[in-house]
């Protein structure tokens, strides 16, 4: 009982962690003209590592804490992002440790999703139909940020995870 | 792996309705947003004192050059400035008579403020939005008007016990009733995500012959249901007549607030009070 707390524990600090670097340190630099979305990288990296469930129960996570402090409508991010960590939990079945490919090109795609579901609801909604302008100036350079970022943290997300898995395998093994 | 399935779609329909519920009225979430914001101001204030002192310890080397040539340049200002001072003091007694003939001094700048300091921004790039470390308890409440470097900056559309948000004014979403200061005539300063980047802020909804020009100080308007009146905004520029239609004219505003190192605001704590609501 013990272990899975401690699990829950750092899974939810690692969100909390996340969150609190995006919106805090990422915009003291004001040369980045666009920020890497690392809770975007932590859902769909535990998604595609540990399968649809854990990606659902993650992207509810942090999907709840993103609505909860933007006050917009609740259940916005959170609908997108509960599809997304089961969407990636899917590719699961071709994951193999060490293999960077697919994970950078997931990251690609889910970044190009995530932000054209909010250019549909938020910006196309209300009649901003330069789509062309929105692509290259925003949606563009927050992917190509992502993906790099992505490349640098998704090692440490899967040590960590290993981790977890490691702690959860033991306590099974204590309780047989 | 049909439970996450059912789980998946039993959360999809939660949140569409969440969704649907909470834009018509959000109210009753706030008990659970003032949890969360106990939990994550503490932090985010936290990060953001340590990341600030780091960044401005590293910031402050490569800005001792810069105050080097700047300390010379403003130097000569000074100079410059004692003069003008001396010309507006004169000035400034003969305002002080004339306003005591309008009785209008009590209307503009003497509004009560509160100092805040920024603790987190929007997790994205696409909205115009901050949280501040001043909340309900410090006195703040919905649709107070929140200032710095002499402007407009935007205004609070959500309060926490510790914390507040605020919408700025270059926010895509955001629209600031105006009027052109010296001529009186009103105008719609709009946000738009496309002209921020260049800078700018859109400004439209001004008749053919309002007398708008180029260069004129931009301030909020008299009529404005949520924004005191006379705070400045910032500077009309390319103000032109719309060809297509030969009857309104529309421009840019440059802001006066600098909107990418913004780390203090002050929130005005006075409301506008727009009499009560009108009945038809």
């Amino acid at each position: 009982m013990n272990r899975l707390l401690k699990n829950i524990a750092v899974n939810l600090l690692l969100i909390l962690l996340a969150f609190t670097v995006q919106t805090c340190v990422f915009p003291l630099f004001p040369f980045l003209s666009a920020y890497p979305n690392l809770l975007l990288i932590l859902i769909f990296s535990f998604g595609f590592i540990r399968g649809s469930q854990a990606g659902m129960i993650y992207g509810l996570l942090a999907g709840l804490l993103m609505d909860l402090s933007s006050g917009g409508p609740m259940g916005f991010y959170t609908l997108f992002f509960i599809w997304m960590g089961y969407a990636n939990g899917i590719c699961t079945r071709y994951y193999y440790e060490d293999y960077i490919t697919l994970p950078l090109t997931l990251s690609a795609v889910n970044e190009l999703a995530y932000n054209l579901y909010i250019y549909l609801f938020s910006f196309l909604f209300r009649g901003r139909l330069h789509f062309i302008y929105y692509l290259v100036n925003i949606i563009l350079p927050e992917t190509v940020f992502t993906v790099v970022t992505t490349l640098l943290v998704y090692r440490l997300f899967l040590a960590i995870s290993r981790r977890l898995v490691e702690l959860q395998k033991r306590r099974e093994k204590t309780i047989v | 792996m049909k439970n996450t399935k059912y789980f998946l779609f039993g959360l999809s329909a939660l949140c569409i309705c969440m969704i649907g519920l909470t834009t018509i009225d959000g109210s009753f979430l706030n008990p659970v947003r003032d949890a969360v914001g106990y939990v994550l101001v503490p932090i985010q204030k936290g990060v953001n004192a340590v990341g600030g002192a780091l960044y401005n310890e590293v910031a402050e080397f490569g800005m001792l050059k810069e105050a080097l040539a700047d300390n010379e340049r403003l130097k000569a200002q000074i100079d410059e400035l004692v003069e003008e001072n001396t010309r507006l003091r004169a000035e400034t007694f003969e305002l002080e008579r004339l306003r005591e003939l309008y009785e209008l001094d009590k209307q503009y700048m003497q509004y009560n403020k509160i100092g805040a300091r920024i603790i987190a921004k929007d997790t994205g790039n696409w909205f115009s939005v901050f949280r501040i470390d001043k909340g309900s308890d410090d006195g703040i409440k919905k649709d107070m008007n929140v200032i710095a470097d002499g402007g407009l900056v935007g205004i609070v559309t959500d309060v926490g016990i510790n914390y507040a948000t605020v919408r700025s004014i270059i926010d895509d979403s955001s629209q600031v009733s105006a009027m052109a200061q010296q001529s009186g005539d009103t105008c719609m300063v709009l946000g738009d995500l496309k002209l921020f980047k260049e800078g700018r802020l859109a400004l439209s909804y001004m008749e053919k012959d309002d007398d708008i020009k180029d260069g004129d100080m931009i301030v909020t308007s008299n009529i404005s249901g949520k924004f005191l009146p006379g705070i400045l905004i910032g500077y009309a520029t390319e103000v032109a007549v719309d060809y297509e239609d030969n009857l309104t004219k529309t421009g840019y505003v440059i802001p006066a607030a600098q909107f990418d190192r913004l780390q203090e605001v002050l929130v005005i704590t006075d409301l506008k009070d727009a009499g009560p609501e009108l009945y038809e």
